[in-house]
């Protein structure tokens, strides 16, 4: 026995861990909430990167949006007179301002029609892990930002707040298999369940054949299991399958959000009334 | 200390470029696991506790930049370094196409499990479309890793003698 383990200590040590990743998996310990320090100063560690990368990321869009409207001034220079021209070089050197004045413009709109307290925050990166779906913005819980709240752009949800650090949020978004939420059709009013099934699409589950859903119908968040408020878009339907040996329909939804362009988001800023236990939504 | 300072390096400069930089206009299966590859190199080829210590940061980046429940990627990184140093030690992995199989068959290992827990949790984000790219991101990551490790591996050993 004792010649066993010395031989195979490491392959033990292996499997232990890896039941107990799965434990904390299946059923996040709160005992391990202790150890948060050690991963908000590994986050402290990535800040500067990714602030550093969130400005640069700001000049090169505007050198390349700054760009791009001088190859087009260059051609409409052709065709329009000079002073023309010098007007129009003016409008297009402000161009990336006035876009995100724009963008911005449309979220303050938007937070005015959320009755409830809003904090807008910028995209800083992607999870690229191939199993899960989420994005970090760059405002943290020295913002009010707590794990559950829902993050929300003017065109559709984004997801919920997966885990909070001090100047970072993780939100997993509609499309993570791990999100579900209630949902309803639109038009006839329909309810269901939405579930993450990756790429830019969501499906709906346990819709029986005798509801009344189409392709082009709009899906939103009913409000009613508290995670996500009513009314926001999730997204179209674009297939609706029904099998006759199933007791459900199955619908796919492609989701309003492009998740890769997004760079500004809203957090609605209440707690859900359904208490949120991350990594089990 | 040198194994430390590089890896962690490797690691953190890996871990933020991905999430916070190429992730913007590089699809995540093109985009190889640094800190993964890091955990797996400490595995391998830096022997003793020092080899432990230097997969400790590459699992913390990790667990930063995946979103896992908590805690969760840190334990199963470093049960994959425990694994990887069981491949090291079974087999020798001096030639290419051993190296290639044990890193292709770690992060397949991962992945397949990752993906059964993500099945028995009732979670089906995976289509054929998803497996082919994961196909991609191992074949990837695992070619690189061959002439990565060799010459980090082959410098160390020139350092020492």
């Amino acid at each position: 026995m004792g010649t066993f383990i010395r031989n195979w200590w490491r392959l033990l040590v292996a499997v232990g861990l890896l039941a107990s990743a799965i434990q904390v998996f299946v059923r996040p310990s709160t005992a391990l909430e202790r150890a948060e320090p050690v991963r908000a100063a590994g986050v402290a560690l990535f800040r500067p990167f990714y602030t550093a990368v969130d400005l640069l990321h700001g000049g090169f869009s505007g050198v390349w949006n700054r760009y791009v409207a001088l190859v087009g001034v260059s051609r409409e220079n052709e065709r329009l007179r000079k002073e023309v021209a010098e007007l129009r070089e003016q409008i297009h050197e402000t161009r990336d301002a006035v876009l995100e004045n724009r963008r911005l413009k449309e979220l303050l709109n938007y937070s005015r029609t959320v009755e409830r307290r809003t904090l807008g925050a910028r995209v800083v990166g992607h999870d690229v892990s191939p199993w899960f779906r989420a994005i970090y913005l760059g405002t943290g819980s020295e913002a009010g930002i707590e794990t559950g709240m829902s993050v929300v752009t003017p065109y559709g949800a984004l997801g919920r707040i997966h885990k909070v650090h001090p100047g970072l949020s993780e939100v997993l978004l509609v499309t993570d298999g791990r999100f579900a939420a209630d949902v309803m059709v639109e038009r006839s009013r329909v309810r269901a369940i939405a579930e993450g099934v990756g790429g830019n699409f969501c499906r709906l589950k346990y819709v029986s054949p005798a509801h009344d859903v189409g392709v082009g119908d709009r899906i939103v968040f009913s409000g009613f299991d508290g995670s996500m408020p009513k009314g926001v878009l999730l997204g179209t339907v674009v297939s609706v399958d029904r099998p006759k040996e199933n007791l459900f329909q199955k619908v796919k939804v492609q989701c309003a959000v492009n998740f890769q362009d997004v760079e500004e988001a809203m957090v609605i800023l209440s707690r859900p009334s359904v208490p949120f236990r991350a990594g089990k939504d | 200390m040198r194994h430390f300072l590089v890896l962690f390096a490797l690691s953190y400069l890996g871990a933020s470029l991905s999430v916070w930089g190429f992730s913007w206009f590089v699809p995540w299966f093109l985009l190889p696991d640094v800190p993964f590859l890091a955990i797996v190199f400490a595995g391998l080829f830096v022997p003793g506790i020092a080899g432990f210590l230097c997969a400790v940061p590459p699992a913390l980046f990790r667990e930063i930049a995946t979103s896992a429940p908590s805690w969760s990627m840190f334990l199963g990184s470093m049960a994959l370094y425990f694994a990887s140093r069981e491949v090291g030690r079974r087999f020798l992995l001096r030639a290419e196409p051993s190296l290639l199989t044990a890193v292709a068959s770690l992060l397949a290992a991962e992945s397949l499990s990752v993906v059964l827990l993500l099945s028995l949790y009732g979670a089906r984000p995976f289509s054929f479309l998803w497996g082919a790219q994961e196909a991609v991101r191992i074949a990837w990551t695992s070619l690189i890793a061959v002439p990565l490790f060799l010459d980090l591996s082959v410098r160390w050993r020139r350092v020492k003698e």
